[in-house]
């Protein structure tokens, strides 16, 4: 499941937070972490946001699932570097690996996706000659859902392939996956219409556009 | 009041006809639509909230034409899928309600206990928090329902909304769409569901084959079905 369906109530400093400083912190911590070259800064700034992500109290079972997968991304690169023979390097990438999924986690652990598409919305305003802030936040929300509902279609598209013999088929397990892929987006499309939200994306886009 | 004027819909792109030019005023509260697959069934009922728009003639709803004031029309419309699935967009129960919110209620706290309310209404109260993926189908299609009523519309069109669900949840989900004090017009496989209806519409090859009251819609039902 993605990343945002994290999200759990509580009552932390980080969950007081405001969606938008919290926003702000991750890309500033993001430019810290690809600045900063010395080993040693690099594990202390990811001892802190692992000790940032643990102070949202954040679900154990999903949050591990969210981490391991970067963790393995992070252990394969320092590997690399180490073999390459810059030790600095691999400890470097590594720990801002963790740092960079720890406090995205903690972001999302944190901020209810209400808030987060608020921000998009809030922050694509600028651009509402050319794209609706609402439609853009309802995209976001729109990704962020489909991601598990893709890997489901995947999955059981390589299930009946598999049962009908067909494993070594690519086309069997991308053809059926790709139709279902279609008529979900169809599905989706209709149900964001019937619920009234296309029209209050674009309603809200008209309304945008200032003439002067 | 649902009114269809010579309605007909002829499938995008092509000139095949897949609904007759069709007038009909739906007035009961409770309307079953019922049909061989493939019959026009769903294109009738998303033709009630502009979901399809008419090839020829209209569709109005209380007035208002689905084709000029469609945006008004969906707002008094909820439409209810088989496939809760797609019509759920948002990780969490709480929060997928509160979506539907957005337009009516500002002020996130209200938003919140809104939809904490319209799930408590509907047997949801304890999962508001939950992922909308631990939902089992016959709570994710209460959750639709939630989210379709928070806004208030005053006509529901489900279709085949129990088709995908066991009988207990058939049964729930079914007892729930009849104690609304909305209009409901339900497309149904559902014979048991159909005959509880005040008015009963058969469905074949794009035209109503037949439409009054349910004993004797059912029975027109089963004669076309034995006549393949
Ligand atoms: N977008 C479309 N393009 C082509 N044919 C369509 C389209 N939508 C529906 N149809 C056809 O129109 C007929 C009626 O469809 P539908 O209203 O979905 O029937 P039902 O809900 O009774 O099963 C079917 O034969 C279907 O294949
Ligand atoms: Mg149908």
């Amino acid at each position: 499941m993605g990343l945002f369906g994290l999200y759990r109530e509580r009552h932390t400093p980080l969950h007081r937070a405001p969606a938008w400083a919290k926003m702000l912190g991750l890309v500033l911590a993001a430019a810290w972490l690809a600045w900063c070259t010395v080993p040693a800064w690099s594990v202390a700034s990811a001892l802190v946001a692992i000790a940032l992500l643990a102070s949202t109290l954040p679900p154990l079972g999903p949050t591990l699932r969210g981490v391991v997968p970067v963790l393995v991304i992070a252990a394969a690169t320092g590997a690399y570097q180490l073999w390459q023979g810059d030790a600095r390097l691999a400890v470097d990438l590594a720990a801002d690996f963790v740092s960079l999924i720890c406090l995205s986690l903690a972001v999302t652990t944190s901020t209810p996706l209400d808030e987060s598409m608020g921000l998009v919305s809030a922050a694509a305003r600028p651009l509402r000659r050319w794209i609706p802030p609402e439609a853009l936040a309802l995209v976001f929300s729109l990704t962020i859902r489909a991601l598990p509902e893709l890997t489901r279609i995947l999955a059981e598209s390589r299930d009946a392939a598999r049962s009908r013999g067909l494993d070594r088929s690519p086309r069997a397990m991308l053809i059926p996956a790709g139709v279902r892929t279609v008529g979900y987006a169809l599905a989706v499309g209709d149900a964001i219409t019937a619920r009234g939200l296309a029209d209050e994306a674009v309603s809200v886009s008209r309304r945008g556009p200032v003439r002067r | 009041m649902i009114e269809f004027q010579d309605a007909s819909v002829v499938a995008p792109g092509t000139t095949v006809r897949i609904l007759e030019p069709t007038t009909l005023t739906l007035a009961e509260r409770r309307v079953a639509i019922i049909g061989a697959n493939g019959s026009g069934k769903s294109t009738l009922a998303r033709l009630i909230n502009g979901l399809v728009l008419p090839s020829t003639g209209s569709v109005t709803v209380d007035g208002r034409d689905t084709r000029r004031d469609a945006a008004a029309v969906r707002r008094s419309v909820g439409f209810l899928f088989t496939d809760p699935s797609a019509q759920l967009i948002m990780p969490t129960a709480a929060e997928d309600v509160a979506l539907s919110l957005r337009r009516t209620v500002k002020g996130k706290g209200e938003r919140a206990s809104a939809a904490l309310a319209a799930l408590e209404s509907i047997g949801l109260g304890d999962k508001g928090s939950v992922s909308v993926h631990a939902l089992s189908g016959g709570q994710r299609q209460l959750l639709a329902l939630a989210g379709v009523l928070a806004v208030g519309p005053s006509i529901i069109v489900a279709d085949e909304p129990t088709t995908l669900l066991d009988l207990r949840w058939r049964a729930h989900v079914d007892a729930l769409l009849a104690g609304l004090d909305q209009q409901v017009i339900e497309v149904t496989h559902d014979l048991d569901a159909a005959s509880r209806a005040d008015r009963v519409i058969v469905m074949e090859s794009g035209s109503v084959a037949f439409d009054g009251k349910p004993r004797a819609a059912v029975a027109a039902y089963r004669r076309l079905m034995a006549g393949t």
